[in-house]
């Protein structure tokens, strides 16, 4: 039914963001909190594609992730230049800045959010569509990324996040990874914005604030940095758990916050006892 | 062989227990469920919550006179924290778990959310108590009985320029769905009736700090100031306001008829006009009812006393709905619902009066109050 | 609108409503300076603050005398606890910047769901009214809360100058910030310098909460928001100079309020995010002010 298709997909965008995510703090060792923001880029650039071009959507997904990489490029250029605890503010300032430029002007729906983004298929073929898209969206992530980090160039990935230094010293050039590291996962969210924008057909700028960060942030901490599964784990954690408190009939004075307390304090029981999560091997620490 | 046994009796009971319901509908009359997807948590939870108890005092009292045709309503309220997403969730809800074919939602960014799945699923969504003018255009199946923003901010412009004989207005709003589409028709119906808007400014939501845009609206010599914010910000501007020695007759929407605004501001609020879209204790005796009922229950007056009449009267329109069902014999669905809301058209209801259906829109007399001496007082009616 | 009148009453009004953004700014600039850590649990502290001098003023239903101290024995308690329990188990682990950040984050966020909880998500403010009485200096409105906001600022930073300067636990504070592990060689303990920061930097929120709560309405989520002006005027400032970042959160409230003569207002948010990109990207360092020795010497 609709209800649970609707979570499933949810679920599947969330787990392709919790991967891409995963890849730029968990294994590039990026110092980021704008996923988010990538993910809004994607959702709008396809959104405002499918209303005022003809493209077809495959080709505004795509276009929504090409523009999320090349504004996460740009970002990433501009603030590694200075060091990578730089690149947590300059992230925060950009995914703020752009959020209130996004409220501001008017064809992108303005605080309103942007609606009535045009359906592509509909009748009854369309929640099955979308749940075989979006989870194999989320599988060829998991995959992709996991094929990237197991890969020669994630060895480098690894010895440029340990040992910043010794890997410089060897020659290599650590800024221009980080930029790929940061761009192929912040691509990779602006294709879940497509999708999303395609599903629920409606986006407003509120949800991409800094909650979301949170948010995300969560699942990949709690499900493991820098393995594979973990984000998987933690994405489907915070998605079904909130929704399965929902049935019991708590007063909902006290389930929302409720909810945000459990996550919360499981995130900080995990940082300080279990650092590497739920999947994670016994890493020391972070 | 054991294994299949279990199964098998598994399976057996699972049937039974799934058809058993069903089994049970057919003997019983069973109760009608009333959606209602609000914010009962979160920054909006104040209004939210207490739209739900006003609800649920519509459905107690429609039950008392013998509830739809002896069907008694039952309301079933899910938390939407006036967030796109979890409108979403509340949607798919009633219409996937619950199977309902219509709902109530309110907050401007939650019904244009829900909108693709009502149209979608041919479900009837009506919007009770957003106002963003855009939610007549959101397709066939979204409905409206709470007036949109054209109505009472039109009617208040008009007010301001031929009974105030206001010439020159201040616009100032805040930079959200509620202000923007509200402060363009204000200044829109204000221009047209003759006048001038000296002064058209968005605030941020978060701002905190307005010196510079009152100094700029003092500096253009209005003679009115329209404020159009939510209740956390509208104060604040009228403070500056009145500390920087402007003393023009504020107006505002029905967000800021609420008993807080006149403590925090004192005698800055005098004169401040407001509207509301139901009629007051002095128009309308049932509503000292519904007060009476709040009394006795929380012992206080519901937050946006006009809103919560129209909760309370949903439940009236969904009785009415659903007679006109069971007269005609159709069954319940989001097409047979909207049938009997268009068919219909006009609704007499207890606490907000008659109720005429006019598309996706809804025409309703503006009650005006002003403040006089640290109270609300009625000011006149425009229909 | 070039009137000095309005010109003089923005810069006022202006100077008076960014006065407890300095005192926010100065304390989250002064953390990082000694620790190194962009703290961001102060906003956690900034609504335990808020609300407890809220439950002290209006459930308890005492003045304003008993909501001080109990809002500063409560966020100062809070704030020690976070740096002996939280801060310092992580860096005795060794633990990076994003587990830091993500604590400090997390922890801000649970605190205000608890707050939630116990409160509610109604906007509150301190005292019923948030009208302050008015007096006409020179043709430009001065209130009580202007006055009051402007005395805290300007007294705090001056007591913060002369206590880094001239005291001993300000120059070990000093010392700690420059390098820790050196500090420690000469026998000042970096741990004691880290906790003493942190009871100052409650202090500082207090301040700044009280003025904030009596100009306009509170909910629990507004600290997250708030701290965000504090990070810009910190990174303006330039990481480890507080003082400049004090300054700093002046320039941010003056360029928007002044903003309003060129742009619409509703873009002034946009404008704050702005400076701080240009800040990232041309003034990393912080804006440093060309020394006028150097430049006097090279004529």
């Amino acid at each position: 039914m609709e209800y649970l298709a609707t979570i499933g997909v949810l679920i599947a965008i969330y787990i392709i963001l919790s991967s891409s995510y995963d890849l730029v703090i968990g294994y590039g060792g990026l110092s980021t909190v704008a996923h988010p923001i990538f993910f809004a880029i994607g959702a709008y650039t396809a959104g405002l594609l499918a209303i005022h071009s003809g493209l077809p959507a495959v080709c505004n997904v795509i276009l929504g992730g090409l523009a999320a990489m090349l504004a996460s490029v740009l970002l990433a250029a501009s603030s590694l230049r200075v060091s990578g605890d730089y690149l947590l503010i300059a992230s925060l300032g950009f995914q703020l800045g752009l959020l209130q430029l996004i409220k501001n002007l008017d064809f992108t729906g303005g605080p309103g959010g942007l609606t009535a983004i045009p359906g592509t298929v509909t009748g009854a073929a369309r929640t099955p569509f979308f749940l075989i898209v979006s989870g194999l969206l989320a599988v060829a992530t998991v995959w992709g990324i996991r094929a990237l980090v197991n890969g020669p160039y994630g060895r480098a990935i690894t010895a440029m996040r340990d040992e910043e230094l010794a890997f410089t010293a060897l020659g290599r050039d650590a800024t221009s990874m980080k930029i790929v590291i940061f761009a192929i996962g912040c691509g990779i969210a602006g294709v879940a914005g497509g999708v999303y924008a395609y599903y629920f057909q409606y986006i407003s700028p509120d949800q991409f604030e800094v909650l979301q960060s949170a948010a995300i942030l969560t699942m990949v901490v709690l499900g493991g940095m820098g393995t594979t599964f973990g984000p998987v784990v933690g994405a489907v954690l915070l998605l079904a758990i909130p929704q399965a408190i929902t049935f019991l009939s708590l007063p909902p004075s006290i389930m929302a916050p409720t909810q945000g307390i459990i996550f919360t304090v499981l995130v900080l029981l995990f940082l300080f006892l279990r650092p590497a999560g739920i999947v994670g091997l016994s890493r020391k620490t972070l | 062989m054991l294994y299949t046994t279990r199964r098998t009796i598994l399976g057996a009971a699972t049937m039974a227990g799934l058809s058993l319901p069903s089994i049970i509908r057919a003997q019983d009359k069973e109760s009608i469920k009333i959606g209602s997807a609000l914010p009962l948590t979160g920054s909006q939870a104040g209004y939210g919550k207490d739209f739900d108890t006003s609800m649920r005092m519509g459905a107690a009292d429609v039950n008392a006179a013998g509830g739809v045709n002896g069907r008694k309503v039952e309301i079933v309220a899910l938390d939407t924290q006036a967030e796109p997403q979890l409108g979403i969730n509340a949607a798919n809800r009633f219409i996937g778990v619950e199977k309902m074919p219509m709902f109530y939602v309110s907050w401007s960014a939650v019904v244009k959310a829900v909108a693709p799945i009502a149209n979608r699923e041919k479900v009837l969504a009506i919007n009770n108590g957003a106002n963003s003018p855009e939610i007549a255009t959101l397709g066939d199946y979204v409905y409206t009985t709470f007036p949109l923003a054209d109505v009472d901010i039109t009617k208040l412009a008009r007010y301001v320029y031929t009974t105030l004989g206001k010439r020159r207005a201040a616009v100032l709003y805040i930079n959200n769905d509620t202000g923007i589409d509200a402060a363009k028709l204000y200044r829109d119906t204000f221009t047209q009736a003759g006048g001038t808007i000296v002064t058209f400014e968005a605030y941020d939501p978060k701002a905190t700090e307005f010196t510079g845009m009152l100094l700029k609206t003092r500096a253009a010599n209005p003679d009115t100031v329209h404020i159009h914010g939510l209740t956390a910000d509208t104060p604040q501007v009228i403070a500056q306001m009145r500390q920087l020695g402007m003393q023009q007759r504020v107006t505002s929407y029905s967000a800021a008829y609420n008993p807080k605004i006149l403590e925090q501001l004192g005698p800055a609020a005098e004169g401040l006009i407001v509207t509301s879209l139901a009629p007051g204790v002095n128009d309308n005796k049932n509503v000292q009812k519904l007060l009476d009922e709040w009394k006795a229950a929380q012992n206080r007056v519901p937050n946006g006393l006009p809103y919560d009449q129209y909760q309370y009267d949903m439940v009236w329109l969904t009785k009415a709905l659903y007679e006109y069902l069971d007269k005609k014999s159709l069954p319940a669905t989001g097409d047979t619902l909207k049938e009997a809301l268009l068919t219909q058209k006009e609704f007499d209801l207890p606490m907000t009066g008659k109720m005429i259906i006019d598309g996706h829109r809804v025409n309703k007399p503006v009650y005006l109050l002003t403040v006089e001496k640290g109270a609300f007082v009625p000011l006149a009616t425009l229909t | 609108m070039l009137d000095p009148v309005i010109l003089a009453q923005i810069l006022w009004t202006g100077i008076a409503t960014s006065a407890p953004y300095v005192l926010m700014t100065v304390g989250f600039a002064l953390t990082l300076k000694v620790t190194g850590l962009w703290n961001f649990a102060h906003a956690g502290l900034m609504a335990i603050a808020f609300y407890t001098m809220y439950f002290v003023l209006d459930f308890c239903d005492l003045p304003v005398v008993a909501a001080l101290p109990a809002a500063l024995i409560v966020t100062g308690a809070a704030s020690l606890a976070i740096e002996i329990f939280g801060l310092q188990v992580l860096r005795d682990r060794g633990s990076g910047n994003l587990t830091f950040f993500i604590f400090t984050l997390i922890l801000s966020e649970l605190i205000i769901y608890v707050i939630t909880l116990l409160f509610g998500t109604e906007p509150e403010t301190l005292f019923k009214s948030i009208l302050s009485p008015v007096t006409i200096v020179a043709n430009i409105a001065v209130s009580d809360w202007d006055e009051l906001a402007v005395a805290v600022a300007a007294s705090g930073l001056v007591l913060l100058y002369a206590f880094l300067t001239w005291s001993r636990e300000g120059q070990f504070l000093n010392a700690v910030a420059d390098n820790a592990r050196l500090a420690e060689l000469y026998g000042i303990s970096a741990k004691r310098a880290w906790r003493v920061v942190s009871i100052i930097s409650a202090v500082f929120i207090v301040a700044s909460m009280y003025l904030i709560g009596t100009h306009g309405g509170v909910v629990p989520n507004s600290p997250l928001e708030l701290i965000i002006t504090a990070v810009i005027g910190t990174l303006l400032g330039g990481i480890g100079r507080v003082f400049a970042a004090a300054g700093a959160a002046v320039f941010l409230g003056l360029l928007q309020s002044f903003s309003i003569l060129v742009i619409d207002s509703r873009w002034q948010n946009l404008l704050l995010y702005g400076v701080l990109f240009i800040t990232i990207l041309m003034f990393p360092r912080g804006v440093r002010l060309p020394p006028v020795r150097l430049l006097w010497a090279a004529r």
